[in-house]
């Protein structure tokens, strides 16, 4: 009768997969390792081995440091090899009651090019979480890790000191406990950044494709929705915790603009008007009193920059450019939106005219984006007449003609010179020219740098490099040209990733975007930019950039510039794309491949510096 | 002179429109459509169709490079004076429909008789033939039809949408383009903003 009891015991055991058969574990990890759902490293994060155990002291509590005003992160793996069920939970003993705790949990991405899984994004979950491994929704075979992502934020009124706490890991029976201590340093992250970091997007409907359940199951007209424009006052809020800004562009190549984006018009020539700012003020209102930001950590602020709908098409008509009337309606137009925006009390942003046209997709007969043949600047200088015409000298609103270049980009900083104040550079090219960042901004230019994320098949530090690029070269901020495409399925056939960094959160419930891995990285980045800059005052700005480039991958400030080429010297329309990639052979050689642990040593200056390392 | 013939003949042709209000039945949109293409044939100048593609894109529009992908594009030019004169003829044509509509021009590539490429669009950025951002693309049967016959053509082969193909001429009295009147019953206003 014994022996029947044990073996319905052993049957039981193996028929319930809730409980925990084997022993499980917990870990924490850096932000730096990324887990992969079988207990493991993900390869491009493996050269980083030494980090593994950088979270730990000599009594095996995880260690923190935060300065206040920002985010400490680091990530917990819950390892079972055998399925079991789990709940985790996160706590800090604060007694104030003010530091924050947040749990995500880490999506694993199966990446089709090399067959392998990578976490990204990042599912907030609350704690207790409870759930089983595998995993349900990831669908992973064999799974035996799962990830969270910990963000742990420290408001500025934090008090400085040592805040204890712990992880606690329940699975079956037995309860793993991994002791927390994190110290509150006195020092506050700037809530300015040096370097502003944007993420570009074009139109809207990626968000109907992204939220089809939402869009699908709205009666009426979605784009014109209380929802649809929550969804993307969340997109530019997301943007914002991390540190970031977001743009969304609304019109196309040929000039169609998509309703939410633009003021309505009737009439023609000097008829031409506005006569409803109902979708526009919907749509850009909150981003630009602030509002739309009044829940976030970072308090509401007024967005600082924000594409207008102008381009050749609006507010005035091809169809009269040259004449009295093309004139009439653009000016006509942009004065009411001055107008508008002034008694709106909107003072506190760039408008932008761009012109993101390329005469390859046939819609004008000029480029708006990277000018190569110098005949198409006469296009801007003309437009910057009727801006000029438009726009009242003493206007508290401020529009910026802004203009995003490469090839011909030192002849327009010369022939724009007053009509273009906003460039947004190619940064191959703009490397080959070390002093243009500097003049640009001594007469009161804003010089950004574009590039793209990297893919997660890259290490985790690797997005880090954007941003200190462009501390290091002195431009005031860089742009992802596009963050919001997360391709077709993202979850079990991930294209990489090189156009995402936040992700529909519709798969789970959620009615706003999520987060991911690289996102947080670079936010942590920019928090300790912004420390490490504001030594400045006590240190010249060269030696702290010297000192984070030799930290970041053994380089000189001399790296991050290519000789000016032969190349520069020719007409730009007579370059080839193959030449300059060869220009750029020095930055490419001696850039190439930051360590996984790249990031984590600038950290450990900017530490240093404030007197808060180990 | 020409202004005016152009401006009585597109107010007779917008007369003859249905109003705004009336529902754009698909015979409407067909009715006018073909209108409007059979005008822009009569109107759109053939001999500036053949300058607006500049020599230099001409050249490089079929090259491939390993090492720089974008090569071709990079190269793509054209005569602004060209564009625009022909461009606006192309907008005004689409005004004599009383719905949305756009007029596209298309042009043969010398020397490459399978091909056919978009040179002009318009601001509501339709077309039933454009695979988006293709420099060129295979030759459309209708539009063979259109350059060999010198006959108009109606295509409605994506549900909703109607496109009508007619020649361009130029002086010579060859056919070197095609014009898409075109249009479709439900309008996305936010399709090709990107």
């Amino acid at each position: 009768m014994r022996r029947f009891h044990w073996q319905i015991f052993l049957l039981l055991l193996l028929l319930l997969p809730g409980y925990c058969r084997a022993a499980a574990s917990l870990e924490a990890l850096p932000e730096f390792l990324r887990p992969d759902p079988f207990g493991g490293i993900v390869t491009p994060d493996q050269g980083g081995a030494r980090l593994r155990s950088s979270l730990y002291d000599a009594r095996h509590r995880v260690v923190l440091k935060g300065w206040r005003d920002g985010y400490v992160s680091f990530q917990l793996v819950v390892n079972s090899p055998a399925p079991a069920a789990y709940s985790l939970e996160v706590s800090l003993a604060d007694p104030a009651h003010k530091i924050q705790t947040d749990l995500f949990r880490e999506w694993s991405h199966f990446a089709d090019a090399d067959k392998h899984y990578y976490p990204d994004a990042l599912v907030p979950v609350h704690g207790p979480y409870s759930s089983r491994l595998p995993e349900p929704d990831n669908k992973i075979a064999q799974q035996t890790a799962q990830a969270f992502w910990v963000d742990v934020y420290v408001p500025p009124e934090a008090q400085p000191g040592i805040v204890s706490g712990k992880a606690r890991l329940k699975c079956g029976a037995s309860t793993i406990a991994v002791p927390l201590q994190l110290t509150v340093l006195n020092r506050a992250i700037p809530a300015e950044d040096v370097v502003t970091i944007d993420h570009n997007s074009y139109g809207s409907s990626f968000l109907a494709e992204q939220y089809g359940s939402a869009y699908h199951r709205y009666s009426g007209n979605w784009f014109e929705s209380d929802q649809f424009f929550r969804l993307i006052h969340a997109y530019h809020r997301i943007y914002y915790e991390h540190r970031g800004i977001m743009h969304q562009l609304g019109y196309g190549h040929a000039g169609k603009v998509s309703t939410e984006f633009v003021p309505v018009l009737w009439g023609t020539g000097r008829a031409r008007h506005i006569v409803d700012w109902t979708l526009f003020d919907r749509h850009y209102g909150p981003l630009l009193d602030g509002t739309a930001f009044a829940s976030s950590r970072r308090g509401p602020r007024p967005i600082p920059f924000v594409y207008l709908p102008i381009n050749p098409e609006w507010p005035a008509s091809y169809e009269f450019w040259g004449e009295p009337g093309y004139e009439a309606e653009f000016v006509n137009v942009l004065s009411e939106m001055q107008r508008h925006f002034r008694e709106k009390g909107w003072t506190h942003t760039d408008f932008e005219v761009f012109f993101n046209h390329k005469k390859r997709y046939m819609g004008f007969p000029w480029d708006g984006d990277e000018v190569r043949f110098p005949k198409d600047l006469n296009y801007f200088l003309e437009y910057g007449r009727l801006m000029k015409k438009a726009l009242p000298q003493d206007s508290p609103v401020h529009f910026v003609m802004r203009a995003d270049v490469s090839w011909d980009m030192e002849q327009q900083f010369k022939v724009l010179k007053g009509v273009v104040t906003l460039w947004c550079s190619s940064g191959g090219i703009l490397s080959f020219y070390r002093d243009a960042p500097q003049a640009l901004r001594d007469r009161g230019d804003v010089v950004w740098y574009y590039g793209g994320p990297p893919t997660v098949t890259e290490n985790a530090a690797a997005i880090t490099e954007r941003p200190l690029r462009a501390w290091l070269w002195g431009v005031n901020g860089y742009v992802h040209w596009l963050t919001i495409a997360p391709g077709d399925d993202p979850w079990f056939h991930f294209d990489g990733g090189g156009t995402v960094l936040v992700y529909s959160g519709e798969r789970f419930g959620l009615t706003e975007p999520i987060p991911s891995i690289r996102l947080k990285i670079q936010r942590n980045c920019l928090q300790d930019i912004a420390v490490l800059d504001s030594f400045k005052n006590q240190q010249p700005l060269d030696s702290l950039r010297s000192e984070a480039a030799h930290r970041f991958n053994n380089s000189t400030l001399d790296d991050w510039w290519n000789p000016r080429p032969p190349l520069a010297d020719i007409p730009s329309d007579q370059w080839q794309g193959s030449s300059i990639d060869a220009a750029m052979e020095h930055t490419n050689k001696s850039l190439a491949h930051p360590g996984v642990s790249a990031w984590y040593n600038v950290h450990e200056y900017a530490l240093q510096l404030a007197g808060g390392t180990k | 002179m020409k202004t005016v013939y152009l401006v009585s003949l597109f107010l007779a042709l917008a007369t003859l429109a249905p109003s705004q209000d009336n529902p754009a039945t698909t015979s409407t949109m067909r009715q006018e459509m073909e209108s409007v293409a059979r005008v822009g044939s009569v109107m759109v100048d053939g001999d500036v169709c053949q300058r607006i593609v500049t020599p230099l894109a001409k050249e490089y529009m079929f090259k491939v490079d390993p090492h720089d992908q974008w090569l071709a594009g990079d190269n793509y030019d054209v005569d602004d004076v060209s564009f625009n004169i022909t461009k606006k003829t192309l907008i005004r044509l689409s005004h004599l429909a009383s719905f949305p509509s756009d007029v596209n021009l298309w042009m043969p590539i010398d020397g490459h008789p399978g091909k056919i490429q978009m040179v002009i669009r318009n601001k509501n950025e339709m077309s039933q033939f454009w695979r988006w951002g293709d420099l060129y693309q295979d030759m459309v049967p209708q539009m063979e039809t259109v350059l060999k016959t010198g006959q108009r053509v109606t295509v409605m082969d994506r549900p909703g949408w109607i496109s009508v193909l007619a020649p361009v001429y130029n002086s010579l009295g060859d056919v070197v383009g095609v014009i898409e009147a075109v249009s479709r019953a439900k309008i996305d206003a936010h399709e090709n903003v990107k």
